[in-house]
C-alpha cells in the first residue's frame, strides 16, 4: 500500500472514529433528555380518561418507568447490545417492525429528492459558468430565490389542493412524486446558491488565469479545475443533507400523508414512547457516521489539494 | 481564502448598491416600520373574534378575515413585529451563546475546545425541528422556550464561525506581533480579534435570522409555536392552511410577508458579506 | 351554430340520462371499503384505555349502542335484570362462530369477562369489573353476572367488553392477534398506518357482510377532507368546519348520536384567588356568551347547553336548560359582581391551559380581558396539557370531552377518586360523590335520572365547571357507499347498522 493511500485511509479512519463518538454522544444525550420532558407513555394511554391515579402507577411499575434513570439506561444498553431494539411501549410491538414499515418510504423520498436536487444543483451553476449570458444564469437565480422565499409546507399544501383535489392527478395520500420534486427544487436551490458563488470566486483565482493562459478550453477549465475546487463547501453541505435523508422530511410527510420516519419520530416524542425515540436516534447515529464517511471520501477524492493530506 | 492581510479593509472602491439590493433594503425598512408602527395602523383588535369567518377583502376588512373571524390586515401588522422580534431574539441568543461559548473554549485551551465542539457537532447532528420541538416540550411552552430552543439549535453555526474566524485571525501577523509584545492569549482574543470577526458574525446573523423566522412558522404549523394568541406569521399560516381553498387570502398575506422578508435578508446578507470581503468558505450554512 | 348547440345539448342530456344509476336498492356484494376512522392502540382489545372505535368490526360484544343511545343485544339475544338489580341474565346468541371456526358458547363469554377482571389492571372496564360479585354459566346459552351492588351503567359499559376466542395467541399475557366473531377478520395492523380485514364467510348475520374487505387508515391526520375529495377514502370522520365543503361535492353526511361536550373548568383541587371565590366564577359565567362561543367554535352544528349531555339524551332536563339565567350573557353584571366582591381584576394574571387547535381558548381569553383580568395562556401538546392539569397549578381551562356510552362516564370524572379528573379541576366533594353513587346504584331509571340532575345542579351552583354546549362528530360518506350509518359512538359496527350492512355500488 502506498504511503499516500495509507495516510488517506488513516485520516478517513480517524473521521469515522470521530463520527462514532458523536453518534454515541447523541444516543446518551437523547436517552436522558427525553426523560426530562414532562409526562410519559402512561399519561398517553390514560389520555381518554379511564385510568385512575393508582392504575397509572401500576402501569408505570409494569413498564419499568419508575426506576432510576441510570438503571434504565443500563438495562436498555444491555438490551441494545444484544441486538434487540425493544418494544414500543405504546403499541406493544417490536420496534424493528415499526421501523421496517417507515424506512423504505423515508429513504425512497429522501434519496429521490437528494438525487434530483444534486443533479439540478450542480448542473445548473456549472452550465451558468459555462454559458455566462444564457438562460442558465437566470435559472440559477430563480431557483435560489425560490428556495429562500417559499416555505415548503405552504407550497406543499398548495400543490396538494391543485394536483390532488382539483385536477385529481395524484392521490391526496401517499404520493411521492410531488413532495420529492418540491424537496428536490429546495435542495437544488440551496446547493446552487452557494456553488454558483463559489465557482465565480474560484474563477477569479490566480491558477485559473494561469490555466487560461496555457490555452486550456473553457469547458475543460470549468469542469476540471473550477468545479472541483469550488465544491469543497458544497460537499460539506451535501453531507448534512445526506444525513437528513435518513431522518425524514417531516413537513412533507405531514402534508402528503406519507408514513415516514419524521412523523414517527414526532409521534414518538409526543407519545413519550422512549424506546422508539432511542431506536430512531441509533439509526440517526448510523446515518451520521455513514454520511460523514461518504462526504469525507468524496471530498478527498474531488479536491486536488486535499489528496496529499 | 481570499481575505486580505490587513483585516479591516473593505473591498476597494465603493460601488453603488445594485437595484436588487436597494429593493431588499427598502423591503426591510418597510418591515421595520410596520413592526414599530403596526399597533397604530391596525383597524381592528387582532385578537377579536367575529362571526364573519373566511371573508374576502372588503372595505371593512382590508385583507379579509380568517377562519376565526379575525381581521387579517391587523393581525399582519402586529404579526410582523412579533415575527421579527422573536426571530431576531432567537438569532441573537444563538449568536450570543454560540460566539461566547466558542471564544471561551478557545481561550481556555485545547481540551475545552474539543469538548465544546464535540457538543456542537452533536447538536448539529440532531434533526433541527425535532430538537427544537423536544426543547419546547421540555421547557414550558411559550415565547421564551421557543426562542431558547431555536437559539440553542442555531448556536452551533455561530460557534463554528467564531472558531474559524478566530483561528484565521490568530494566524495573521498582527496577532503574533501582539503576543510578542506580551499580550496574553485572552487579551489578544478579546481586544484584537473580536472586532475583526464581527463582520463574519454579522453576515452569519443575516443568514440565520430568516431561518429562525421560518423555523418558528414550521413549529407553529406542527402545533408547537408561541402562544396561540400571538399572530406571528407562522401562526397565521398554520391557522389559515386548512382553509386554503375557502380563504386563500388569509394564508397568502403572511406567506408573502415571510417570503419577502426572507428574500430581503438573503440579498442584504450577501451584500454585507461581499462588503466585508469574506469568502463564502468562512460562512457556515 | 344553432344546430351545433342543439346537438351538444342533446348529447349532454343523453349522457346525463346514462349517468343516472338504476334505482336498484339491492345490495351488491364485493369491493373493499377504505375508511379513515379513529386509531388503534393495541391488539389486546381488553387492554384498551380509550380508543374504543376500531375493535368493532372485528370483535363483538354482548350489547351494542344504537344511534339513540340505547343498548341492544348483539351477541346477547336478550337479557333480564332481577328486581333488586343485582343479577343480569344474558341469553347468548347461538350459532355464532369465531374466526377460527369454533362456535361461541357462554363459557367463552365468561372466560372473557374473567380475563378483563383478573388480567387487566388498568383498562377501560376496570371500574365496572370491580362491581362484580361473580359469573355463572348454567348452560351453553346462558351467562349470569352477579353484582355486589346495583350499578346502572353496567349494560352500556359492556358494549365495550369484547368477546374474543381464548385461543387467541397471547391470551395469557398480551393478545397479539385477536380472534373475534365480527363480520371481518383482523388480518393485519401496522401501527399508525393501516388496519386491514377480510370478509368472514361464516358470520352469524345471514348474508352479511356484503363487502369483501375493509381497510382503515389509522394515522393521526387532522383533516381528511382533502383525501376524501381526491378519492382516497370512501368514508371518513371529518371536522365540522368541512361539512359544508363536502356536502357541496356530493358526500352524504352522518352525525354520531352521542355528542362531545365543551366546557370551562376551574381549578377545584387547589382553588386560588380570584377563583377561590365562587362569585367571581359566577361573574365569568355571566360574561361568557354560550351561543357566541358555540357558534364560533362549531358553526351551525354546535348546540349551546348547560348540561353534560345533549337534548335527545334521556338524562337531559329541558326545564333545567330553559331556566338557566346564563343562557344570556350579561357583561355588565359580571363586572358589577367583581366590583361588589372588592376584586381588582388588573391585579390578577390568570393562568389558562390550552391545547393546539382549541378555539375556546382565545375566545375565553378575550372575555377575561374584557373583564379586566390579565391572561397567561399556555398551549401544551396533547400529553402536556393532561399533565399540567393534574398539577392543579392553574386557574381556568376551556376543555372538551368526547361522546360516552353511558352518562356515568361523564359523572365519574367529577368524583373525588375518579379517573383523570384534571379536566374538571379535580373536584373533591363528598356530597357530590354521594349523589352520583346514589344515581348509579338505584335500579329505577327515573330515580337515577333525578339523582344525576341533583348532582349536576350542585356542580352548577358551585361553578365547578361551566358547560358551553354539545357538538356532534361528523362523518362524510362517498355517494357510492350505501347503507352505512353511524351509531351513538364511533363504533363502526352495531346490531342495527354499520359495516355489516354496507355495500358499494359498482
Amino acid at each position: 500500500m502506498s504511503p499516500h493511500l495509507r495516510r488517506l485511509l488513516a485520516s478517513i479512519g480517524l473521521d469515522v472514529l470521530r463520527s462514532l463518538g458523536i453518534a454515541l454522544g447523541i444516543v446518551v444525550f437523547t436517552f436522558f433528555v427525553i426523560r426530562m420532558i414532562p409526562g410519559d407513555v402512561v399519561d398517553v394511554r390514560g389520555l381518554e380518561g379511564s385510568l385512575t391515579y393508582s392504575q397509572q402507577s401500576a402501569m408505570r411499575e409494569d413498564l419499568g418507568l419508575n426506576k432510576a434513570w441510570l438503571q434504565q439506561f443500563l438495562d436498555w444498553s444491555g438490551m441494545i447490545l444484544s441486538g434487540d431494539l425493544g418494544q414500543s411501549a405504546r403499541y406493544s410491538i417490536p420496534i424493528v417492525d415499526l421501523l421496517a414499515t417507515v424506512l423504505p418510504s423515508t429513504i425512497l423520498l429522501g434519496t429521490t429528492a437528494l438525487a434530483i436536487g444534486l443533479v439540478l444543483g450542480i448542473a445548473l451553476p456549472t452550465l451558468a459558468c459555462l454559458y455566462p449570458r444564457s438562460v442558465f444564469v437566470t435559472l440559477v437565480e430563480a431557483i435560489t430565490i425560490w428556495s429562500i422565499t417559499v416555505p415548503t409546507f405552504s407550497i406543499g399544501i398548495t400543490c396538494l389542493i391543485v394536483f390532488a383535489v382539483w385536477l385529481q392527478w395524484i392521490p391526496a395520500i401517499g404520493n411521492f412524486v410531488v413532495p420529492a420534486l418540491i424537496l428536490a427544487v429546495d435542495t437544488a436551490g440551496t446547493l446552487a446558491k452557494g456553488l454558483y458563488e463559489d465557482m465565480k470566486e474560484t474563477q477569479r483565482a490566480e491558477f485559473i488565469r494561469a490555466a487560461r493562459a496555457k490555452g486550456l478550453s473553457r469547458t475543460g477549465i470549468v469542469l476540471r479545475h473550477v468545479l472541483p475546487n469550488a465544491l469543497t463547501v458544497t460537499i460539506a453541505l451535501i453531507g448534512l443533507m445526506l444525513a437528513g435523508v435518513f431522518t425524514g422530511a417531516i413537513t412533507m410527510e405531514v402534508v402528503f400523508g406519507l408514513a415516514g420516519l419524521g412523523t414517527m419520530t414526532l409521534q414518538a416524542i409526543q407519545g413519550r414512547d422512549y424506546a422508539v425515540v432511542q431506536a430512531i436516534i441509533i439509526w440517526l447515529g448510523f446515518a451520521v457516521i455513514l454520511a460523514n464517511l461518504v462526504t469525507d471520501i468524496v471530498r478527498k477524492l474531488v479536491d486536488p489539494r486535499l489528496r496529499n493530506v | 481564502m481570499s481575505v486580505d492581510a490587513s483585516p479591516r479593509t473593505m473591498s476597494p472602491g465603493h460601488p453603488g448598491l445594485s437595484p436588487l439590493t436597494k429593493l431588499a433594503v427598502a423591503i426591510l425598512a418597510v418591515a421595520l416600520f410596520i413592526a414599530l408602527a403596526g399597533p397604530f395602523l391596525a383597524t381592528h383588535d387582532p385578537l377579536m373574534f367575529s362571526a364573519d369567518m373566511n371573508e374576502g377583502p372588503s372595505a371593512e376588512h382590508l385583507l379579509g378575515t380568517d377562519d376565526a373571524g379575525q381581521d387579517v390586515y391587523s393581525r399582519l401588522l402586529i404579526g410582523t413585529g412579533l415575527s421579527l422580534l422573536y426571530g431576531a431574539s432567537a438569532a441573537l441568543v444563538a449568536l450570543g451563546v454560540g460566539a461566547l461559548a466558542a471564544l471561551l473554549a478557545l481561550a481556555f485551551g485545547r481540551p475545552t475546545e474539543i469538548v465544546l465542539f464535540g457538543l456542537v457537532d452533536l447538536i448539529r447532528a440532531l434533526p433541527g425541528i425535532l430538537f427544537a420541538l423536544a426543547c419546547i416540550i421540555a421547557f414550558e411552552p411559550g415565547v421564551g422556550s421557543v426562542i431558547l430552543a431555536l437559539g440553542i439549535s442555531f448556536a452551533p453555526n455561530f460557534a463554528l464561525i467564531t472558531r474559524a474566524a478566530f483561528l484565521h485571525q490568530m494566524a495573521q501577523p498582527y496577532t503574533a506581533a501582539a503576543r510578542m509584545l506580551g499580550a496574553g492569549r485572552t487579551r489578544v482574543a478579546l481586544v484584537h480579534v473580536l472586532p475583526n470577526i464581527a463582520g463574519a458574525l454579522v453576515t452569519q446573523f443575516a443568514i440565520i435570522l430568516p431561518r429562525c423566522i421560518v423555523s418558528e412558522s414550521v413549529l407553529s404549523f406542527l402545533g408547537l409555536g408561541v402562544s396561540p394568541e400571538l399572530p406571528t406569521w407562522g401562526r397565521m399560516i398554520a391557522g389559515a392552511t386548512p382553509y386554503l381553498e375557502e380563504a386563500p387570502h388569509a394564508a397568502l398575506a403572511p406567506i408573502i410577508a415571510l417570503s419577502l422578508v426572507t428574500f430581503a435578508f438573503a440579498i442584504v446578507g450577501n451584500e454585507v458579506r461581499q462588503r466585508f470581503n469574506i469568502s463564502r468558505r468562512s460562512v457556515v450554512l | 351554430m344553432k344546430k351545433i348547440l342543439l346537438s351538444l345539448a342533446a348529447a349532454l342530456m343523453l349522457s346525463q340520462a346514462a349517468a343516472i344509476p338504476a334505482t336498484a336498492q339491492e345490495p351488491q356484494p364485493g369491493g373493499t371499503l377504505r375508511l379513515k376512522w379513529g386509531t388503534l392502540d393495541t391488539t389486546d382489545f381488553h387492554r384498551h384505555t380509550g380508543t374504543i372505535s376500531l375493535p368493532h368490526p372485528f370483535a363483538e360484544t354482548l350489547t351494542s349502542i344504537s344511534k339513540d343511545g340505547s343498548p341492544k343485544g348483539l351477541l346477547a339475544e336478550s337479557w333480564t335484570v332481577s328486581e333488586d338489580a343485582l343479577t343480569y341474565t344474558f341469553k347468548i346468541r347461538q350459532g355464532v362462530k369465531f374466526h377460527n371456526g369454533r362456535t361461541m358458547t357462554a363459557a367463552d363469554v365468561r372466560a372473557n369477562f374473567e380475563r378483563i377482571r383478573d388480567n387487566v389492571e388498568a383498562g377501560w372496564l376496570t371500574t365496572a369489573m370491580e362491581q362484580v360479585e361473580g359469573f355463572e354459566t348454567p348452560d351453553d346459552a346462558t351467562f349470569i353476572v352477579k353484582l355486589k351492588a346495583p350499578f346502572a351503567p353496567f349494560i352500556n359499559l359492556i358494549a365495550e367488553a369484547w368477546i374474543l376466542a381464548p385461543e387467541s395467541p397471547g391470551w395469557d399475557d398480551n393478545i397479539s392477534h385477536p380472534i373475534g366473531t365480527g363480520p371481518f377478520t383482523f388480518d393485519s395492523w401496522t401501527p399508525q398506518l393501516v388496519l386491514k380485514g377480510a370478509k368472514f364467510a361464516d358470520y352469524w348475520m345471514e348474508g352479511k357482510p356484503y363487502l369483501d374487505a375493509v381497510e382503515f387508515d389509522v394515522r393521526e391526520i387532522a383533516d381528511s377532507s382533502l383525501a376524501l375529495r381526491a378519492g382516497d377514502y370512501d368514508v371518513a370522520s371529518i371536522p365540522l368546519n368541512k361539512v359544508e365543503t363536502l356536502e357541496k361535492e356530493g358526500f352524504a353526511i352522518d352525525f354520531q348520536g352521542g355528542t362531545s361536550w365543551d366546557f370551562i373548568s376551574f381549578n377545584n383541587r387547589n382553588p386560588r384567588p380570584p377563583f377561590d371565590n365562587v362569585r367571581i366564577r359566577e361573574a365569568v359565567a355571566w360574561a361568557v356568551d354560550r351561543s357566541e362561543f358555540v357558534n364560533i367554535m362549531n358553526g351551525e352544528y354546535g348546540t349551546p347547553g348547560n348540561q353534560p349531555v345533549g337534548e335527545s339524551n334521556f338524562f337531559f332536563d329541558a326545564a333545567l336548560a330553559a331556566d338557566d339565567p346564563h343562557n344570556h350573557a350579561d357583561v355588565e353584571r359580571a363586572k358589577q359582581i367583581i366590583a361588589e366582591e372588592g376584586i381588582n381584576p388588573a391585579d390578577y394574571k390568570l393562568y389558562m391551559i390550552s391545547t393546539p387547535g382549541s378555539r375556546s381558548g382565545p375566545l375565553l381569553s378575550q372575555v377575561l380581558r374584557q373583564l379586566g383580568f390579565g391572561v397567561d395562556m399556555k398551549e401544551f401538546d396533547d400529553l402536556g396539557y393532561q399533565r399540567a392539569l393534574s398539577e392543579y397549578d392553574w386557574d381556568i381551562y376551556p376543555g372538551g370531552s368526547g361522546a360516552r356510552n353511558d352518562i356515568f362516564l361523564r359523572y365519574v370524572r367529577l368524583m373525588s377518586d375518579g379517573p383523570n379528573p384534571g379536566l374538571w379541576g379535580g373536584i373533591q366533594d363528598p356530597e357530590l360523590d354521594a349523589l352520583i353513587n346514589k344515581a348509579i346504584s338505584t335500579p329505577d331509571l327515573n330515580a337515577s335520572r333525578d339523582f344525576y340532575l341533583q348532582a349536576w345542579k350542585r356542580v352548577m351552583d358551585k361553578y365547578y365547571t361551566f358547560s358551553l354546549g354539545q357538538k356532534p362528530s361528523a362523518y362524510a360518506i362517498s355517494p357510492k357507499v350505501h347503507d352505512f350509518t353511524v351509531g351513538f359512538n364511533n363504533s363502526a359496527h352495531r346490531v342495527d347498522g354499520g359495516l355489516a350492512f354496507t355495500w358499494i355500488e359498482k
